[in-house]
């Protein structure tokens, strides 16, 4: 049996490495720089970074000492966590639907990626109490009411529907 | 480009400084000695640790029952946080050795969790000694059987991750006898609780005929019935810990239990989750969304400059009338003003005039020749 503190060791470092790999590869495709497989490599990285969060964010929060999510930085990393899940699975979508892998496709590859790295860093001042991250808010939560994240979701929603029709038209 | 990159990667790979593997510690938990050997990748990183380190039982230790053991650390200087890492183990293998395989159970550890390794901060030096107190229910089965303190700290110098362990110490464990006064073999105590918020706690005894506790708070000691096997510790106004014992009195000899400790925290840190989760889920499909809805670059720069829609309006007009001069004279003919067009006078057009000036300006010029004329 695999203790959720292990499971999240195995997670993190996938999710992180093929993260990190698909910054690399984004930011090559930033400068117009290197092979052709660097739009590949991307985003079939992206993949599995992505597929690798949800195990990673539930073992995180089942790992913590305590219960549930009772620290500022637990509850900032879910938040960092799925927004930069959001970018990633948008990018991969966009991409799907025969987006260009221009400049703007390329840096918000990249804003995902430093989302993500920046929820890992968070992760090792909870842990061991260690960051370069000093002058990141980290202990300050924006939480907002629930009506406004449901209008949110129902937003996103919209967008994502009109934006499969206008891709099938 | 290339030579560049190399130079950056070496220049942050020379500015990386050795380091003990976690010196802001790795927080209790229940752990196995595994992180002497490997957590720390290279044997020139670990150090063998000059701690003196003591485990002393009371005198008395009972099959099932609850005792208070104290573990002392002296003799050793740490790093800058005097912080020493301490855990209670049932052998020095660093395999099978939680207190959990050997039939003991951590109650109440030094910071009041149930932890067999804990972190303590304390003043650690070669000229003192740090002492500390732990609750354990003793195996259920008489015999004979050993327990180790090991250590793991830091130095003052840095850079070596230091571990000792102890010698081993036995301990006998004896049956209870048939009528001796004692707390139940399934009670446990209550290790924390909340400040401001009085603490009642109730009791399970065998064999007792009338019982007291004593409260220690600081160098006082408070006695407090107990009734009906409940008794009440007052709130507390700060962070702190405060210890209790009981005095058990019956057919057999009056027995003190363990000096118990409750250790009042500050709320902690609250969210409410849903809105939490909620949030976290907007924020997903929110970026999504707006990600594939994202146009290129491309399109962006058709989209500014693109007059395709203006100039097929004019290619139109200009397919409708192929000939100007008939446009002229539609739209002259459909105006208004054109269809009030004054009569040429007998000269005819004045020199240098068009038709479309006259239309517009030929009743000014008319007035103004029939005013001269008036004069």
């Amino acid at each position: 049996m695999i203790s959720a503190g292990t499971l999240h060791v195995i997670s993190t470092e996938l999710t992180i490495g093929m993260f990190a790999l698909s910054g690399v590869a984004f930011l090559l495709c930033l400068l117009k720089k290197g092979p052709d497989s660097r739009e590949a490599v991307a985003h079939w990285a992206l993949l599995g970074g992505i597929i690798a969060t949800p195990i990673a964010i539930i073992s995180g929060v089942n790992a913590s000492p305590g219960d549930g999510i009772d620290n500022p930085i637990l509850a900032n990393k879910l938040l960092l966590s799925m927004a930069s899940a959001g970018l990633a699975i948008g990018i991969l979508l966009r991409r799907f639907m025969g987006g260009k892998v221009d400049s703007r496709h390329a840096g918000i590859g990249m804003t995902a990626v430093g989302l993500m790295l920046v929820t890992a860093g968070m992760g090792g001042e909870f842990s061991r109490g260690e960051t370069l991250l000093l002058f990141v808010p980290k202990e300050t939560v924006m939480i907002f009411p629930i009506w406004a994240s449901v209008i949110l979701i129902l937003l996103g929603l919209v967008i994502l529907g009109k934006s499969a029709v206008e891709h099938r038209s | 480009m290339r030579l560049k990159i190399v130079i950056v990667l070496l220049v942050l790979l020379l500015s990386a400084t050795v380091s003990t593997a976690n010196p802001g510690g790795k927080g209790d938990d229940v752990r196995s000695r595994d992180c002497a050997g490997s957590c720390h990748a290279s044997s020139s990183s670990n150090g063998i640790s000059t701690a003196t380190l003591d485990i002393n039982f009371p005198n008395d230790v009972y099959a099932g029952l609850l005792i208070e053991v104290q573990t002392s650390v002296g003799n050793v200087d740490v790093s800058s946080n005097n912080m020493v890492g301490m855990a209670l183990l049932i052998n020095s293998d660093g395999a099978k050795d939680l207190p959990a395989n050997g039939g003991w159970e951590i109650v109440t550890d030094p910071n009041g969790g149930t932890n067999n390794y804990v972190e303590i901060t304390d003043s650690f030096s070669s000229q003192n000694i740090v002492n500390r107190s732990w609750t354990l229910r003793s195996p259920s089965n008489p015999g004979t059987y050993e327990l180790y303190l090991a250590v793991q700290h830091g130095t003052p110098e840095g850079g070596v991750a230091m571990s000792g362990i102890s010698q081993a110490k036995s301990v006998t464990v004896e049956e209870v006898p048939e009528n001796l006064p004692r707390l139940s073999e399934d009670w446990t105590p209550t290790n924390l609780r909340e400040i401001g918020v009085e603490t009642i706690i109730t009791i399970d005894t065998v064999n007792v005929d009338s019982a007291t506790v004593e409260l220690m708070n600081g160098a006082e000691i408070i006695t407090i019935p107990v009734v009906d096997n409940e008794f009440t510790i007052p709130a507390a106004v700060n962070p702190g810990t405060v210890q209790w014992r009981l005095i058990m009195e019956g057919e057999g000899p009056t027995q003190y239990s363990p000096w118990f400790r409750l250790t009042a925290q500050e709320p902690g840190w609250e969210v409410d989750e849903t809105a939490l989760y909620l949030q976290g889920v907007a924020l997903f499909l929110l970026c999504a969304g707006l990600v594939v809805l994202m146009r290129t670059e491309e399109e962006d720069y058709l989209k500014d400059y693109d007059n395709t829609s203006h100039l097929n309006e004019s290619t139109q007009s200009a397919e409708e009338y192929s000939n100007p001069q008939q446009v002229v004279e539609e739209q002259i003919a459909t105006t208004p003003e054109v269809q009030q067009t004054p009569p040429l006078p007998a000269t005819g057009l004045p020199e240098g005039w068009t038709m479309e000036q006259w239309a517009y300006y030929g009743q000014e010029h008319l007035d103004n020749l029939a005013k001269e004329g008036v004069q």
